[in-house]
């Protein structure tokens, strides 16, 4: 026998009715303050100190003590001359490959797989990916994030999306890969694709935010609002042309709690592992794709070739067109790339925010081609679009602002 | 409980001061010197640090009066948590700037990893034991 | 024997999981981190149990990808014993998703989990008499630190179909 769904509900109440009791509930101090956090008075500035928390612990971990501190002295210092120095046939093919440039004095300079590629990997991305994902572990598990969601949501429903929305944007500042994984949690099909078109073109990943603290910190703040207001511009107009609904969805708060420290270490551990398996074997075939693509000169052909859309429209050199290459592979080392360039500092702005929104890299996009063939055409057809419209923007704006 | 409202609404008042101060030299100079204290001028520390030490300000003054009520309380606590997460950030960065010698070698001499710790220091560090007070009338309310 | 861990999101399933199995199976404190399943064994008085993290989800009636997964793997694993996972402090709502588990003919399972902060919120269930009206095994557990884990896994063997009809009259009288 089945029941209908009200005859369920009574039979619930007289069941709770017979083996629950409540007792008189007195507000904690915990409730309360978890309260504040949800209330958008209260709420946006505990988010703002957040986020401010967050991102000067990752600065000063990342930046200022592990690359800056030590892996910038050992790779420029030693590792580097070292190679130069005992790598056999200096001039020849493999050397560039491997080494790369034999008069660079420092890793982002050479390019070699075994120079740059390690020194990006290791030295740059790996403690950055660390500290995120530790972060990120803690504000989960101490139970932050779900409130953000909740104070988030507003915002949000004015691009179609919940507030659950936050919750795969933040993975993807980890990585896009899980970040794409998670827009399952929404509803309905319009939302996934939206919400995979944004993350796929404007949320950078940690390995991305790591690299740019490193080579652009002062142009950071202008970068991030950059993407921010792609992303939500995009998400208002995708939301107004994308037939569909995004309905309102209750959304449970659990409470503030102590984290496990072995869940926190599990977590870690399995979101690292994935970087050991994923990221750094193809930042070193990226540094040798790209190495073979100079000396085969194609990457200088697609250079002059496209010179007018690059100097022209989006108003960057012509030698970025290696960065972008690269960064199909590993956007951590289209921007390492990208640093050597000469360039004027507002050049470097737009030609590191395009290496973001351009196409996404190849992990994430096997990732949305598992998600389905017809959402990964519908966003590739948004990127192209957006990508030349807010590049040319971008340049637009420099010309006004007369620093471009 | 009066003498904590008042307290906290002195400090509300000197935390609110600090947080202006720190937007106000952001905006003008470079940063600013004055003994053992220093106000950052850089554009992320300065600026969004320095709206973190306004809001903590804020929160203590909405929330110090009648601070035995719960809900006033909490105000009061979120300010102290705001003003221990910026200093915690603040002594997080001496930390990693202390450990690295930089030119020197691998790891700082004990003079070098010494003088990162010297005043000055930016005003939330003197804030914080300050806002530390919460702790016992969180421990009343209980 | 095949045991699926159903529930709403967010009430512990991925905790009770890992500590079933012991597999790693990240767990978040927040709704919807379970999007695929995981799969992990156990043994139970010396017979080997597979144990299946199914996605949250309110209802059978999906409203999203993640719940049409679960109710998927639902409908495949018709011979299955499903521990239906409920939050202690929202015991009325996981009940309607456990009923419907029982009319499908399910033996089910229930985990009273996050046992602790029902206690913290004042709530009192008395097991034992859910347990007899319900007609199925109810156990409750705090999945974080492994309290009542033990005794679920013992139990799961004790879990049979049951007729909803006979509920219904049980707590007629």
């Amino acid at each position: 026998m089945s029941l209908t769904v009200d005859e369920r509900w009574d039979l619930i109440d007289s069941i709770a009715k017979k083996t629950i009791t409540y007792g008189r509930y007195k507000e904690t101090l915990k409730d309360v303050i978890g309260e504040l956090t949800v209330k958008p008075m209260t709420g946006i500035p505990i988010a703002i100190t957040t986020m401010y928390a967050f991102w000067s612990i990752f600065g000063s971990f990342a930046g200022t003590l592990f690359t800056d501190g030590f892996f910038v002295k050992l790779f420029d210092e030693h590792w580097l001359p070292w190679m130069q120095a005992h790598f056999p046939g200096a001039g020849g093919w493999l050397y560039y490959i491997i080494v790369g440039d034999p008069a660079a004095d420092n890793c982002f300079e050479a390019f070699g797989m075994l120079t740059s590629g390690i020194f990006v990997a290791i030295g740059v991305v790996l403690p950055a990916i660390f500290i995120f994902y530790l972060m990120l572990t803690l504000l989960e598990d101490v139970g932050y994030l779900p409130r953000l969601a909740v104070l988030v949501d507003t915002v949000l429903h004015k691009i179609g999306l919940h507030g659950y929305a936050i919750v795969p944007t933040i993975l993807a500042l980890g990585c896009n890969v899980p970040g794409v994984t998670a827009t399952r949690i929404l509803e309905t099909r319009k939302e996934r694709f939206v919400m995979m078109t944004l993350l796929a073109i404007f949320v950078p990943c940690g390995a991305q935010l790591g690299i740019m603290e490193e080579v652009v910190p002062e142009s950071m703040g202008l970068i991030i609002l950059y993407l921010i207001i792609g992303y939500f511009i995009t998400g208002l107009v995708l939301n107004k042309i994308i037939p569909g609904i995004s309905p309102e969805i209750l959304m449970d708060v659990p409470p503030y709690q102590k984290p496990l420290l072995s869940n926190v270490i599990l977590k870690v551990w399995v979101r690292m592992k994935s970087f050991f398996k994923t990221a750094i074997p193809f930042v070193l075939l990226g540094c040798v794709i790209v190495n073979v693509l100079y000396l085969a000169g194609f990457i200088q052909w697609l250079g002059s070739t496209f010179s007018p859309v690059f100097v022209t429209w989006f108003g960057v050199p012509e030698a970025t067109a290696g960065p972008l290459v690269a960064a199909f592979l590993r956007k951590d080392l289209a921007v390492a790339q990208l640093s050597v360039i000469e360039m004027s500092a507002y050049q470097m702005v737009t030609a590191v925010v395009l290496v973001s929104i351009y196409f996404p890299c190849l992990a994430t996009f096997m990732m949305l081609l598992k998600e389905g063939w017809k959402e990964l055409l519908g966003s590739l057809a948004v990127l192209i679009s957006v990508v030349f419209l807010y590049g040319g923007l971008l340049h637009l704006i420099g010309i006004l602002a007369g620093v471009a | 409980m009066k003498l904590g409202s008042i307290y906290f609404a002195l400090l509300g008042t000197v935390t609110l001061a600090f947080g202006l101060a720190d937007l106000i030299v952001t905006m003008a100079t470079d940063s600013f010197s004055w003994g053992i204290l220093e106000i950052p001028g850089d554009m992320f520390r300065g600026g969004w640090g320095g709206l973190v030490v306004l809001f903590a300000g804020l929160f203590y003054l909405s929330g110090a009066r009648s601070i035995s009520d719960i809900r006033q309380l909490s105000k009061v606590a979120m300010g102290s948590i705001l003003i221990c997460t910026l200093a915690g950030c603040d002594v997080f960065a001496r930390v990693t700037e202390s450990i690295p010698g930089g030119e020197e070698g691998w790891f700082n001499t004990l003079e070098g990893f010494l003088g990162v710790y010297a005043p000055p220091y930016p005003p939330v560090i003197f804030l914080l034991p300050f806002s530390l007070v919460v702790i016992y009338y969180i421990r009343k309310a209980k | 024997m095949r045991v699926l861990l159903m529930g709403h999101p967010n009430v512990g399933k991925s905790v009770v999981f890992n500590r079933l199995t012991g597999v790693d199976v990240i767990a978040s404190n927040y709704p919807g981190t379970t999007v695929e399943y995981a799969q992990g064994s156990t043994r139970v008085e010396g017979e080997d149990v597979t144990v299946i993290d199914v996605p949250g989800t309110f209802s059978l009636e999906p409203k999203d990808s993640a719940e049409k997964v679960a109710v998927e793997m639902l409908e495949q694993e018709r011979g299955a014993v499903v521990i239906s996972v409920i939050d202690s402090s929202k015991v009325e709502r996981g009940l309607y998703l456990t009923l419907e588990l029982i009319e499908r003919g399910y033996p089910v399972i229930l985990a009273l989990n996050m046992w602790d902060i029902a206690k913290d919120k004042m709530i009192d269930i008395d097991v034992k008499k859910l347990s007899r009206i319900m007609g199925i095994p109810v156990v409750s557990t705090i999945a974080i630190s492994g309290d009542g884990i033990r005794k679920l896994a013992s139990l799961i063997k004790e879990a049979k179909p049951i007729k909803v009809d006979e509920i219904v009259e049980r707590v007629g009288s």
